[in-house]
């Protein structure tokens, strides 16, 4: 009974709320790319980003979980809440045997922001003592426990750009540990001035689209969302008669130990994690069907990643296809949402594009990109690939229901 | 759970490095007036008169990291990868001069690190540029600091370390929290050995945000004393420690951790004596324990009064109104995130003849075996570890 099923699935993404909009925007390859609201951009030389525009707290939480939070915890709550009622567990999804893992890589930023804003220039008694425990990373699980009453194992793990990974695939672990029976498990993002500034001055944003493995790609675009999975043991799922979406295979982890933001130039720790997840889920190159890549359209992080795929599956390419052309690079949340996405694939059997997709790179050769538009093709086993700030290499194993060895989880 | 404690590396207002710590712990009083001083060597004294810190007191950098390479690291990456350091070369795993040796290579070794508001200093420090200057005159070398994991990711980088590198915030939880990420992470194999614990450092606009909230540090000694510094175990299966070797300190038997939200939905910050409790009762339970089997409890006994007495709350309906509960932040101040481990720290030096104390209740044993560390979280989390010698 080592098996961890997927059961619910909840997103908030720059292509809208929920997985059917967000499902098929992505099968119609839709650009969410446009010029930033949330804040002044000016000055700044890159102005475009994938916001989430049409999320509004308060159709989502209550009035008092509206007030608590700030717009990261809102929308993991959100794409919990969205999970939980998938799952059909109701109210069975609370109490101490439910764990909540989320990963980010800012947490509540803007929160934190906003109270410096005001204490940089209207000085320290303007600000209102009880706005202060509004910020914190560790808020995230904790909005999200109370929001469907858990009282389980509640953390976050801050792993950058592989933190929606960590998040699943350590939850997975959690559960087969039998130290929970169910978990709620993803990552959340919000986009803020001074991480864009960020990316904008290490000279990572793409001047108008990201470009995937493209000849002509220039940088990562910024987006931001909550990608939420709900977990459940086996005997949980064959208690109560539920349908899984998918399964979850194994977490490969690994560290580059090389340089903090760039990868390592032959992608050591990504061989590593790819490998690592490959034999933990008791499968061969050949079985994996579909790669999500983790694909940022930078230049060092596609040429390394098309590098691994040749290494690790040499002729017998699986589909290759990064969404961040669509929704761009959501980092925290990033590998969450697009594990809702692969969730998606493995059950509807159609792979999302990699659009703006015009030459690929003959430093990305050899991989079998889907580009531009979407392709149906039958997905049992994925890959969901992630390297992450900080040297992190992260790449879960999904699959369709039962499709991997039980032994492997033994 | 049977992990091996085979090193502690540490960076403290006592100094850096195991000997430092015990030494101070050998003497709880003398140790006290060492740490909690004032003026801030961190603080700016001008803006933030008659602050009272237990700072790491004349931390040297190129003492521990040499003089090259660390010019844009900041507090926080430098006590990690001190305490590091020191960890490593304790083990057995590195030499004096910092090679590595024996077949426990840094392929295999990993790093669960936490912290609660590691990258606070760096946030404010390109937010004041961002809102008093422009955005666009932030410095990109400074930004890499404002990620959390960052401070931990260096200290890979700093050591090869090749296997998971693991942040965790889970604010005054982290720590302990990171003993169960690394446990989970053993049990899959994915290393063989992990450096497991954290820091914080003491921080400006932490201190502003306690002292607003009115939490900091009174002149009557009641409140929060920031403290700051790191602290390392190194953890690896005892089995695999007995084969190379390695001198064992002790060893984590046992983990609980449980989530009670507040009574009301007004509230945010909370704690509760019931996820004390559980949290007890669970780290008891998987090390195969009573509580009568605890000499001592480590209380995460912070300052703030509610806080407190909701954690003393949890721990008598567990241990009883006699057992020994002693508050090791009394003599090394409030390290948020790394709380946990240096709870640890102070258990290893317990176990290793150090004197139990402060104590809020019960009397200090003679000798100890157990110990029990604890954690509360602001929001309603708590989280216990057991170690045993």
């Amino acid at each position: 009974m080592g098996r961890v099923f997927v059961t619910g699935i909840g997103v908030v993404s720059p292509l809208g709320l929920g997985v059917d909009t967000f499902g098929s925007a992505l099968l119609e390859g839709r650009e969410a790319t446009a010029p930033v609201t949330g804040f002044d951009a000016s000055g700044l030389d890159r102005d475009r980003a994938c916001e989430v525009t049409d999320f509004r707290p308060r159709e989502h939480l209550t009035a008092a979980e509206a007030r608590r939070t700030g717009r990261c915890s809102a929308m993991a709550v959100a794409a919990a809440r969205m999970a939980v009622e998938q799952s059909g567990l109701g109210d069975a999804i609370g109490g101490p045997r439910t764990a909540v893992i989320l990963g980010t890589t800012m947490g509540e930023a803007n929160v934190l922001g906003q109270l410096e804003a005001r204490w940089i220039h209207e000085g320290e008694d303007s600000v209102p003592p009880a706005a202060l425990p509004r910020y914190g990373s560790t808020l995230l699980p904790i909005h999200v426990a109370r929001a469907v009453g858990a009282r389980g194992i509640v953390q976050t793990l801050p792993a950058a750009c592989a933190a929606g990974n960590y998040a699943i695939g350590y939850a997975a672990d959690l559960i087969r540990s039998g130290r929970c029976d169910r978990a709620i498990s993803g990552a959340a993002e919000v986009i803020e001035k001074l991480q864009y500034a960020g990316f904008a001055r290490l000279g990572a944003i793409a001047p108008e689209h990201c470009q995937p493995f493209d000849k002509e790609r220039r940088g990562l675009i910024v987006g931001e969302g909550a990608g939420v999975l709900l977990l459940e043991s086996e005997e949980s799922v064959v208690r109560r008669g539920a349908t899984p979406l998918a399964e979850v295979g194994a977490l490969g982890l690994a560290c580059d130990a090389h340089h903090i933001t760039r990868p390592h130039p032959e992608g050591a720790g990504s061989l590593v994690a790819v490998r690592a997840a490959l034999a933990g889920s008791g499968l061969a190159a050949a079985d994996v069907d579909y790669v999500n890549a983790h694909g940022t359209g930078t230049d060092a992080n596609d040429k390394v990643e098309a590098m691994v795929m040749r290494e690790v599956f040499g002729t017998q390419q699986p589909a290759l296809t990064s969404i961040k052309s669509m929704i761009g690079h959501c980092m925290g949340a990033a590998s969450a949402i697009e594990a809702v996405s692969c969730v998606l694939t493995l059950r509807d059997g159609v792979i999302p594009p990699t659009i703006n997709h015009q030459e690929l790179d003959p430093d990305c050769a050899g991989v079998d990109l889907v580009a531009n538009e979407a392709r149906r093709a039958p997905v049992k086993t994925l890959l969901n690939n992630s390297l992450a700030f900080g040297g992190y290499d992260a790449v879960l194993c999904l699959s369709q229901p039962e499709v991997l060895a039980a032994e492997a989880f033994a | 759970m049977d992990l091996a404690i085979t090193s502690l590396g540490v960076v403290s207002p006592f100094g850096v490095g195991r000997a430092s710590w015990e030494s101070a712990l050998a003497d709880p009083q003398g140790a006290m007036a060492a740490a909690f001083r004032s003026p801030s060597e961190v603080l700016d004294a001008e803006k933030l008169p008659g602050a009272r810190t237990a700072e790491a007191w004349g931390f040297d950098p190129n003492e521990h990291l040499g003089k090259k390479g660390h010019r844009t690291f900041d507090r926080l990456t430098k006590f990690l990868i001190a305490a590091a350091k020191h960890a490593l070369i304790e083990a057995g795993v590195k030499d004096a001069d910092g090679a590595y040796v024996g077949d426990l290579g840094p392929e295999r070794i990993g790093i669960c690190s936490a912290t609660a508001y590691g990258s606070l200093d760096a946030i404010t420090e390109l937010n004041l540029v961002a809102e008093l200057e422009d955005p666009r005159f932030i410095n990109p070398s400074r930004f890499p600091n404002t990620v959390i994991n960052a401070a931990a990711g260096y200290v890979s980088i700093w050591e090869d370390l090749r296997a998971p590198n693991t942040t965790v915030v889970d604010g005054n939880c982290g720590a302990l929290d990171a003993v169960l990420v690394a446990v989970t992470h053993l049990r899959q194999g994915r290393a063989d050995a992990f450096l497991v614990g954290g820091g914080e450092v003491v921080s400006e606009p932490l201190y502003r945000a306690l002292a607003r909230l009115g939490v900091v540090a009174r002149a009557d000694g009641t409140g929060v004393t920031m403290g700051e510094g790191a602290a390392y175990l190194f953890v690896e299966p005892r089995a695999a420690a007995e084969a190379r070797g390695a001198t064992i300190l002790a060893s984590l038997r046992g983990y609980g951790t449980a989530f009670e939200p507040p009574p009301s939905e007004a509230l945010l910050v909370h704690a509760s004596a019931d996820a004390v409790e559980r949290a007890s009762r669970e780290a008891l339970a998987e090390a195969g324990l009573e509580p009568s089997d605890v000499d001592v409890v480590a209380a995460a006994t912070g300052g703030i009064e509610p806080i407190d007495a909701a954690e003393l709350a949890g721990l008598r309906a567990v241990f009883g109104d006699d057992a020994c509960i002693a508050t090791p932040k009394a003599l090394h101040g409030e390290t948020f995130g790394a709380a946990g481990a240096f709870g640890l720290a102070s258990g290893l030096a317990w176990i290793g003849g150090a004197p139990v104390a402060p104590c809020v209740q019960g009397s200090a044993p003679a000798a100890v075996r157990t110990v029990l560390v604890s954690s509360v979280g602001y929001y309603g989390n708590a989280s216990a570890v057991l170690l045993r010698a």
